[in-house]
């Protein structure tokens, strides 16, 4: 494929990121990063912590690439980075596999007259709101009225409307703007994401203005479906306050006074509601623009009429074109945990597809042999950066180098203008070697971005990379004291001075290798489990399924369509097929397992197999134990088979049961036992598989009543179509309270639901033939799994994941990682992704199996010292110390290296002082605040 | 420089404090520069005799952030 | 497929999804080329204040 590489007019290999030349620059556009609400100078870097942190020049807002003028920012450069002659370039590359993310553009309600987003000042869309809450936005996060004005206003104009602004008392969000809309727009589609953001922005707000602020979020349904999300929305009701109003607001009137907004809505009840705000936020939803439409038909993949990449529920990251894969928002509306659920199941699909040449492209680096500098005395070598003039601008920097030769142990001390360059590295290497230093100090930027850089470094000079100490004279120091530069050089000598002290003291360290068995043990043979052992196997690694029950596949049996509208059988069975076929699978049915040792890279699981117990050695773990629907007795379940759940109601369609011919009149219940005190969470499927079903039925005989009774209809993404398409086919939708639910009366010849209709506002009697109660989704809440593996459930029974939004398929425990309806209740194409991104995650660590080493900084255990009092063994999160259970010392303190993550808790709480962390040991961090002690 | 020179040692957790303190550099932020920071990999780190240490060594005050 | 494979792959857009199917693939033994329309990578989550439900920042 053909890529197109726009010119940055900036050298990437010399831009240091410095900002002299924004300083100057006369040419300014809308800063898209802040959502337009306010300007940047032509040559920019879009925020502070982009990557790359190199700057670039937007050519048609530079006065020198449109107009010939100007030239200053190559002037003031220190770095010589500024190129004008920089051209497009056209790059071929030989690809296997292509993924595509491109994202999605915030809906535009400038076409919208009734809100009048484009006229009225204090209108204003939800991500507009994100960055004027945001502390790096243009306001610092103030919150105020008239936010597009520039902070200090010169237009005459301006400075008038300044006067007016204000801190916002009222604000009020309006829901599905640009989504689940027909008529202004052309979105039928749920943007999925736009009542969690909302929520969000409310709360942020009130945490920023205080109590005073009256938050009100105006919707059609509340739609949070998301694992801990039912939560979030009812404390922002009752902790938090925020007023949710069901309403469609028509229109808005600006008073021209003060730039307030009145609006006018009809209440629940049917009352006209006046009101006056400060701000109105809309909600945008999210769409694919027209650029990334053009841009899917030079790929020549399908497309939903709304522009989604068109995706089956069983490949739910496959595009209609063989090797490419989809993720994303592109693949339908979706928040950050699916998208990241995405990513790693697009990646696991590209990969199935390369499985052969795997590692053929990659490069490995060749090492340098490392120099044995035990016991030799330190010879340190100290390295101070001008950082252009970031540094050096503030900072006498010759004299700190002067200052660094006299310390103790040094044995050069060298100036360089950007240490970091690829030539000062070079130097450094040739330095190393020629005065033979052992110890390495750099005094410029941040350990948090250069530390790797420099440590590589080390390692090519044949140094051990933790010979090395770093301190930061630029970020700490020049930065922030530009205007006393004789106090920032004295700062930098101190510092200079206390990196120097503890790099003497540095020791090389080894990082362990971790041993990987390359085998996975999956627990649970459902959707998920299966997906993602076919994927593991795929790759070559042996993948074993432990399912208890005797056959594979899960709740997903009980299945009878996606929300698609495919099979879920037919595909299914051809699942458990491949599995069962595939060499590289070994399956384990009625098997349970007993216990777990071991940790990442080396478990070794007890199963038991019918009354014989076997033990299985896997590097890897993937828990996949999903959940079932609840049993219950509401609403009559259980006492007349007309009254029957969702599953059974599937069974009917899928065995063509001859009673569903004799319906006339059928409905359903929704939220049986979900969004409720004693499960606070929905279970996100069954509004979709309700209305599915209910036009199902219809299908069969439009002449039948169907009814659906609940509580906010949540069919997010383009589930929202199929919503739409059940009102077309005449669906009756009837909402209820939770605190008003239906009453169910069995009688002879149906069953009759009362409830109120909020429409009417009374009572209704309905008589229907069959009613199905959509059941909540439980975990099987497994605490001795969670147990082996040392993972958590959250109060539901739910798997508590690494990371909410980043490690969503794996666990904080290395080497564990989940999938499927146990994690969350899931629909068949979010478990199957799930299944996907955990195998993912998984294959990083597999692939490593020859170079995953622990971190050289953990802790060891001085056993001559250790008193055996256990402090560090309860205290540690990681569980890395334990008791040795035999040898010489048995019943002291060990840590394992490969489960310490090097926090040091267990150093600082050892009452004998027996632990020592490396890299921080006590005595380092003692020399450091010795030396400051000193003076320079 | 009449007023005394003070000094403050601070001890950053890695993975917060210390990144915020690079950030508050990053946004040219000013604050007076009596600080000194000893990075530590986590707030778990510290020690009471680090506090002390730093005392006796003439510090003014210590701060520690995690 | 006739023609003989190519171990890397191309991932197209520098957003959230992007970059973590890139770095997945790179982690597993495939050379990745990353394509980003902008000058920095990053999308759409590095534009957000706070992220829900745990209200962690974005950035």
């Amino acid at each position: 494929m053909e890529i197109l590489k726009k010119p940055r007019y900036v050298r990437e290999d010399r831009c240091i990121a410095c900002g002299a030349c924004t300083e100057k620059c006369p040419g300014k556009f809308d800063d898209g990063y802040n959502a337009d609400l306010k300007t940047r100078t032509a040559i920019y870097v879009e925020y502070p912590q982009a990557v790359p942190l190199k700057y670039a020049i937007n050519p048609d807002a530079c006065l020198k690439l449109t107009k010939d003028k100007c030239g200053t920012c190559q002037e003031v450069c220190p770095a010589d980075a500024i190129d004008y002659t920089m051209t497009e370039e056209k790059i071929t590359i030989d690809t296997g596999s292509i993924i595509l993310a491109p994202g999605f553009k915030p809906f535009d309600p400038s076409r919208f007259d009734n809100y009048q987003y484009a006229k009225f000042a204090n209108v204003v869309t939800s991500m507009e709101f994100e960055r004027l809450l945001s502390a790096t936005g243009p306001t610092m996060g103030h919150v105020t009225t008239f936010p597009k004005l520039p902070a200090k206003p010169k237009k005459k104009k301006d400075k008038l409307l300044a006067e007016k602004r204000k801190d916002p008392k009222k604000i009020a969000w309006f829901q599905c703007v640009g989504s689940r809309d027909v008529n202004k727009c052309d979105n039928p589609y749920c943007s999925s994401v736009c009542c969690m953001y909302a929520v969000k922005e409310a709360i942020i707000a009130k945490e920023h203005a205080g109590k005073d602020l009256d938050c009100a979020i105006f919707f059609m349904d509340m739609r949070t479906p998301g694992k801990e999300f039912e939560k979030y929305y009812q404390n922002a009701k009752d902790k938090h306050g925020i007023n949710f109003i069901r309403s469609r607001v028509h229109s808005v009137v600006e008073d021209s006074e003060t730039g307030d907004l009145h609006i006018q809505y009809a209440d629940e009840m049917g009352q006209i509601v006046r009101e006056t705000y400060d701000m109105i936020v809309l909600s945008v939803g999210l769409e694919i623009s027209a650029e990334t439409r053009a841009f899917a038909e030079k790929f020549n993949i399908d497309l939903t009429e709304s522009g989604f990449a068109k995706t089956g529920s069983f490949e739910p990251v496959t595009t209609s074109r063989d090797g490419i894969y989809v993720s994303g928002v592109f693949n339908n509306p979706k928040d950050i945990p699916e998208s990241v659920l995405d990513a790693s199941a697009a990646a696991s699909a590209a990969g199935d597809a390369l499985a052969e040449v795997r590692n053929t492209l990659t490069k490995e680096i060749p090492a340098v042999p490392e120099t044995n500098v035990t016991g030799d005395r330190p010879a340190i070598g100290v390295f101070i950066c001008d950082c252009g003039s970031n540094i050096a601008g503030v900072v006498d920097c010759p004299n700190v180098t002067e200052y660094a030769a006299t310390l103790p142990y040094v044995t050069v001390a060298e100036e360089t203008t950007y240490a970091c360059s690829q030539d000062a590295q070079d130097k450094m290497v040739e330095i190393i070697k020629e005065k033979g230093l052992n110890r390495i100090v750099v005094a410029a930027c941040t350990p948090k971005t250069h530390e790797p850089l420099f440590q590589e470094t080390l390692k090519s000079a044949g140094l051990n990379k933790y010979l090395f100490e770093m301190t930061n004279i630029r970020n700490h120091n020049s930065w922030v004291h530009k205007n006393n530069p004789d106090i920032a050089t004295e700062k930098a000598k101190d510092l200079v001075r206390m990196a120097v002290a503890k790099a003497g003291l540095a020791q090389p360290l080894k990082e362990e290798k971790i041993q990987v068995n390359a085998s996975v043990m999956v627990v649970g043979g459902g959707l998920a489990g299966m997906v993602a052992a076919r994927s593991l196997a795929s790759q070559g690694y042996e993948t074993h399924i432990i399912e208890k029950k005797d056959t594979l596949g899960g709740e997903a049996l009980k299945l009878w369509k996606t929300a698609q509208g495919e099979d879920v059988q037919q595909h299914l069975s051809a699942l458990i097929k491949e599995v069962q076929a595939s060499d590289k699978i070994v399956v384990h049915t009625n098997t349970t397992l007993e216990g777990v040792d071991g940790f990442v890279g080396n478990f070794v699981s007890k199963l038991n197999t019918d009354g014989n117990t076997t033990e299985l050695e896997h590097g890897i773990a993937v828990l996949a134990t999903g959940a079932k629907a609840l049993e219950t007795t509401e609403y009559s379940l259980g006492q007349d088979d007309r009254i029957i759940p969702t599953l059974e109601l599937d069974r009917m369609f899928k065995d063509n049961d001859p009673k569903l011919d004799q319906v006339q009149s059928a409905l359903f219940i929704q939220c049986v036992g979900s969004r409720e005190p004693e499960r606070p969470y929905c279970s996100r499927v069954c509004c979709t598989h309700s209305v599915e079903n209910a036009i199902a039925l219809k299908e069969k005989n439009p002449d039948m009543d169907v009814f659906i009774l609940y509580r906010d209809i949540r069919t997010y993404g383009e589930r929202e179509l199929l919503y739409k398409k059940a009102r077309e086919k005449g669906v009756i939708f009837i909402r209820y309270e939770v605190t008003d639910k239906p009453q169910v009366k069995v009688e002879k010849d149906h069953v009759a639901v009362t409830v109120k209709d909020h429409v009417l506002n009374q009572p209704v009697t309905i008589q229907a033939d069959l009613v199905t109660l959509a059941t909540a989704l439980v975990p099987r809440k497994d605490e001795r799994l969670a147990n082996f593996f040392k993972v958590p459930l959250n109060d539901e029974g739910f798997f508590v994941e690494k990371h909410a939004k980043l490690g969503p398929a794996e666990f904080a425990t290395d080497g564990v990682f989940v999938a499927g309806s146990g994690h969350y209740p899931k629909p068949v194409n979010e478990a199957i992704t799930q299944g996907r991104a955990a195998a993912s995650r998984a294959l990083t660590l597999l692939a490593k199996k020859d170079s995953l080493f622990t971190s050289g900084t953990i802790a060891s255990v001085d056993v001559e010292k250790c008193s055996a009092c256990g402090v560090c063994v309860s205290i540690c999160p990681y569980n890395a110390p334990a008791f040795m259970t035999e040898g010489r010392f048995e019943g002291k303190a060990d840590v394992n290296p490969v489960l310490c993550k090097g926090c040091g808790l267990c150093v600082a709480s050892c009452r004998s002082g027996a632990i020592h962390l490396r890299g921080f040991d006590t005595n380092q961090i003692f020399s450091q605040i010795f030396a400051l002690g000193e003076t320079a | 420089m009449t007023e005394k020179n003070i000094k403050i040692v601070s001890f950053l957790c890695n993975w917060c404090s210390y990144g915020a303190a690079d950030l508050a550099g990053v946004s040219r932020m000013e604050y007076p520069a009596d600080i000194r920071v000893i990075r530590i990999p986590c707030s778990g780190r510290m020690s009471p005799k680090f506090i002390l240490s730093a005392l006796r060594e003439g510090a003014d005050a210590v701060w520690v952030s995690g | 497929m006739e023609s003989k494979k190519t171990g890397s792959v191309v991932v197209i857009g520098g957003g959230i999804s992007g970059m973590l199917s890139a770095l997945d693939l790179a982690n597993s033994g495939f050379y990745v080329y990353l394509v980003e329309k902008g000058p920095s990578i990053g999308g759409v989550m590095a534009q957000l204040d706070k992220t829900f439900p745990t209200n962690d920042c974005a950035m």
